[in-house]
């Protein structure tokens, strides 16, 4: 049709054509210098952003130490189970994904709150433990549905165990789940779902048991999962411990316990101070708490009225009875207010003021020296010297001896008890004291309270000619030298002399538990628990009387074995047993035997 | 025709096949160090599409001339038709299905473009460019596949025609002052058109304007990408060494994504060469076009370098940020074939404006 031959729109276009082409180069500029601001200059920046998009950070728990008993007996450990994990941000809806589960095993309400509660909490791509310790056909049923719910997963985890069950589950306490104040304790700052002790030495040692975590740091892709591990810093197990207990005599003791509702037995070795034994009754099966569900077992735990958590042995306090007589004979020997001539005469009860005070013999022991009064247990001999000596004297000798203290082992919530004097009185209740309140604390009664603990530190002071005994729960293997108090070493030796008699002589109080294969020393205590009233006093057999366990006394003993050089020392206390020669000497007889047969 | 072959622009020939290789080592290091499922299949459409497009530079320029708007009209028909499969079948689509092949009619209506103005641009004498009556008919071969094209909705490839067509205007001689106007009405209708925005659209604006404000949403696709092209540095992590890409933290990184892939592993060194080969291949396509002795021959290389140019700054534009992420890929190293076999056809035709640029007389009467 035509040529296009115009000189002039040729000119035009060749302008328009250079001048698009300086346009595309600019643009070609542009977005080099955008390339260049992203590849070199912020290169830093998106190298670390690269990076952290790949790699997660991993916590590795550590496992928990083990405990031995002094025999190298395992305690308490872990075993492997295993435990179901939640990554909220795995899942497409968290909710779904739980109640998917939820129709493989079931899911209480309460934890699934929590499970819910927590993944808006925990960083991202953390796992929330779901369920724990699942058995086979659980764990066959999940892993066959699992690619089905997404965000789940199982892992390989420890859980603790006790191989013994109840017999040392005071002193050992259990593991759970920490509080919210516990999360914020240093030692576990960084590890959520970690159990922790929550009583007993599980507790104490919470800082060496648990170890240190690990960490690895892994590759992730965007959806989460595992790619490679990059580096790895393996977690450190927690420390061992071993404590001083012997599980033969621990397990013997509690045998022994089992006819009785409520009690405790103490053994020490009073050389070292180490505690062989020291069971309690009511005890409770730590590894029902720790396996879920445990809310039955918890519930029939809290409802006991016997309250099977209650470590008697050193959180029951009890009145001395008259296991507290060898402290008020003591007093009164290093006072110069009695020899072993110095004799009271006992016709079953003392006046004092308007009041008569009674002997547990209601028609009197007659004569009586301080060997014999603690041999037959004679509470008027110690009524008058109570009233020379006075109560504060008296309370100053049972605190070098051990009571009213609380001791330096690693157990919590140790009870102190009552020693008490005008002082105590007069803080305690803004009242005076009562010269009749001396007569009352000289035979174990009143306001003296102690644990069964301290009264087996005091027979072990009293056993060691004075030593300061101070009992041990961890096994060391230094020696220990006590701090001997010299000024009471002829007091000592007049009061072991009587704790002698006490069983191994027709009258004492302990005599029928007199041992041939393993003779001890000792002293029997039997508290009230309520006043006897006059009427059944007159009665004469209020003591042989079945009455109401509730109402009956406590039976009470204390005492050392072997006779000379003694090794070891117990104490005993029954609750409502009746008597201490009924009940509870004849548990200490058992238990000396049980352990010089034991040949340690 | 030996002759022919012979004459044929190698330098242009060897450009599309040296970015073919390096899209196909990126696709191979996309599959995680495999040929299949992309690299063999990018390089099989190479083959293909080449041959395709030499056979298309032999073809008399004649023939090309003549069918120019049938092929215009054809390519909008099956634009139209894929707007009415989508508005009585199955819901929106972009794609047809030709001889097994899926092809996307808007990848091939932007070449249709070119040879429909070309031919109106070579048909119109010089003086008569200046009149406004003639602006009617470019318009309209324009805003009919824009229209269509938005309406689909595809905002990346409605841009680029829109895009495409501003340039080839320019190019062909339009007064300026035309374009400034056309720039303010452009301005005034953007309030209009975001009400015409479908959601995800709007999404990927706003995500474009902070990407941070939502990093594992909207603007995940743009962070991580920005972070592939950065942690690449200078030289690169290493062929086969890109972790974003690896760890599969790049979304469609074998599509519209691979920049950043060789951006990772090339590095800083790597994206500069692909831009200066892009730039490269365009500057071959302007000299055909500065050469060619007719306004069909010039208007057709011009506007098919344009095209490619849209292509590359958009999708480098949007994978590093500069603009919102539209869906373009990127010419010959992004894999999917409707683009690949729309570029290299294209360049084809280049090269047959190439051939015949002494051509003096095209339409012989």
């Amino acid at each position: 049709m035509f040529y296009s031959e115009d000189k002039k729109q040729y000119s035009v276009l060749n302008r328009r054509t250079f001048l698009l082409y300086l346009l595309k180069v600019s643009f070609f500029g542009i977005v080099g210098w955008r390339l260049y601001n992203i590849q070199i200059k912020d290169s830093q920046k998106y190298k670390t952003l690269s990076k952290n998009n790949q790699i997660d950070v991993e916590i590795i728990y550590p496992i928990r130490g083990k405990i031995y008993d002094t025999n190298n007996i395992v305690l308490a450990s872990n075993i492997k189970v295993f435990d179901v994990y939640i990554i909220p941000e795995n899942t497409k809806n968290i909710n779904k994904s739980l109640n998917e589960l939820n129709q493989i095993i079931k899911i209480n309400f309460s934890d699934r709150r929590k499970i819910l509660e927590l993944s808006k909490k925990v960083k991202k791509f953390q796992k929330i433990k779901v369920l724990e310790n699942i058995n086979w056909s659980q764990l066959e049923k999940i892993e066959s549905n699992k690619l089905n719910i997404d965000g789940i997963f199982i892992s390989q985890d420890y859980m603790r165990t006790y191989q013994f069950d109840n017999i040392v589950s005071h002193l050992i306490g259990y593991t759970n789940k920490p509080n919210r104040e516990e999360v914020e304790l240093p030692f576990i700052s960084n590890m959520p779902n970690l159990e922790i002790g929550k009583d007993g030495i599980e507790k104490s040692f919470n800082p060496n048991l648990i170890g240190k975590s690990g960490q690895r740091e892994i590759e992730v892709n965007s959806y989460g999962r595992v790619i490679r591990e990059i580096s790895r810093q393996d977690s450190q197990k927690g420390n061992d411990i071993q404590i001083t207990i012997d599980l033969r005599i621990q397990q013997y003791a509690l045998n022994l316990l089992k006819e009785h509702k409520a009690g405790s037995v103490v053994l020490m070795d009073i050389n070292n101070g180490n505690i062989l034994c020291m069971a309690s009754t009511p005890s409770y099966n730590p590894n029902k708490i720790i396996q879920k569900p445990n809310k039955e077992y918890w519930d029939s735990i809290l409802e006991n009225e016997l309250s099977p958590l209650t470590y008697r042995s050193i959180q029951g306090l009890y009145a001395p009875g008259s296991t507290f007589k060898m402290v008020v004979a003591i007093a009164g020997i290093i006072h110069g207010i009695i020899d072993t001539n110095t004799k009271h005469f006992c016709n079953g009860k003392i006046g004092l003021g308007d009041r008569l005070y009674h002997c547990w013999k209601n028609n009197g022991h007659g004569s009586m020296n301080v060997s014999d009064a603690i041999k037959e247990s004679c509470d008027v001999f110690f009524y008058e010297i109570s009233k020379k000596i006075g109560i504060d004297k008296i309370s100053k000798v049972a605190e070098d001896f051990g009571l009213g203290k609380i001791y330096d082992i690693p157990l919590p919530n140790q009870k102190k008890g009552i020693i008490p004097s005008r002082d105590w009185k007069k803080k305690k209740y803004d009242e005076s004291w009562y010269p009749g309140e001396t007569l009352i604390s000289a035979i174990g009664q009143g306001f003296v309270l102690t644990n069964p603990l301290q009264l087996a530190v005091m027979t072990s002071i009293i056993a060691s000619n004075g030593k300061n005994v101070m009992p041990k729960i961890i096994k060391q293997n230094n020696e220990i030298e006590f701090e001997k108090l010299e000024k009471y070493q002829n007091a000592i030796q007049i009061i072991k002399r009587s704790m002698f008699k006490v069983v191994n002589e027709s009258k004492g109080t302990a005599y029928n538990s007199r041992s041939v294969s393993a003779p001890f020393a000792g002293k029997t205590g039997t508290s009230q628990v309520r006043r006897i009233t006059v009427a059944e006093r007159e009665s004469e057999d209020f003591r042989k009387k079945e009455v109401e366990w509730k109402k009956r006394d406590h039976a009470l003993f204390v005492g050392y074995m072997p006779v000379e050089n003694p090794r070891y020392a117990v104490s005993v206390v029954i609750e409502h047993g009746g008597s201490g020669a009924s009940t509870a000497a004849p548990i200490a007889k058992e238990i000396f035997q049980f352990t010089k047969n034991l040949k340690i | 025709m030996l002759n022919k072959i012979q004459n044929l622009n190698y330098l242009l020939i060897f450009l599309v096949i040296l970015i073919s290789f390096i899209g196909a080592a990126g696709l191979y290091s996309a599959a995680g160090g495999s040929y299949n499922p992309w690299a063999s299949r990018h390089l099989i459409r190479l083959v293909l599409f080449i041959f395709l497009a030499i056979i298309l530079a032999l073809i008399n320029i004649k023939f090309i001339y003549q069918f120019a708007y049938i092929f215009f009209i054809l390519s909008l028909l099956l634009l139209l038709s894929v707007e009415l499969i989508g508005v009585f079948g199955k819901g929106a689509t972009r794609w047809i299905n030709v001889f097994g092949l899926s092809i996307q009619p808007s990848e091939l209506i932007k070449i249709t473009i070119i040879l429909a103005l070309a031919r109106f641009y070579h048909d119109l004498k010089f003086d008569e460019i200046k009149r406004i009556k003639n602006l009617f008919f470019p318009i309209l071969i324009l805003f009919l596949p824009f229209a269509l094209v938005v309406i689909q909705p595809d905002l990346g490839t409605a841009l680029s025609i829109a895009m495409l067509g501003i340039l080839i205007l320019f190019a062909s001689g339009i007064r300026i002052w035309k374009f400034v106007f056309g720039f303010f009405v452009l301005i005034l209708s953007i309030p209009l058109s975001l009400n015409y925005l479908q959601p995800y659209q709007k999404d990927r604006i706003f995500s474009f304007l902070n990407p941070e404000a939502d990093a594992l949403g909207r603007g995940y696709q743009l962070i991580q990408s920005k972070i592939a092209l950065g942690s690449g540095g200078l030289t690169g992590k290493g062929f086969l060494e890109g972790s974003q890409s690896y760890l599969q933290y790049l979304p469609e990184k074998q599509t519209d994504f691979i920049f950043t892939l060789i951006g990772e592993e090339f590095g800083f060194i790597g994206t500069m060469f692909i831009i200066l080969l892009f730039l490269l291949l365009i500057s071959v396509c302007f000299y055909i076009s500065i050469k060619s002795n007719h306004i069909f021959g010039r208007i057709l290389s011009i506007g098919v370098g344009s095209n490619l140019f849209i292509y590359v700054i958009m999708n480098i534009s949007m994978v590093s940020g500069l603009m919102p992420v539209v869906g373009i890929p990127l010419p010959l190293v992004s894999y999917g074939g409707s683009a690949m076999l729309a570029i290299i056809i294209s360049l084809g035709l280049v090269l047959n404006a190439d051939l015949n640029g002494n051509l003096k007389k095209i339409h012989n009467a």
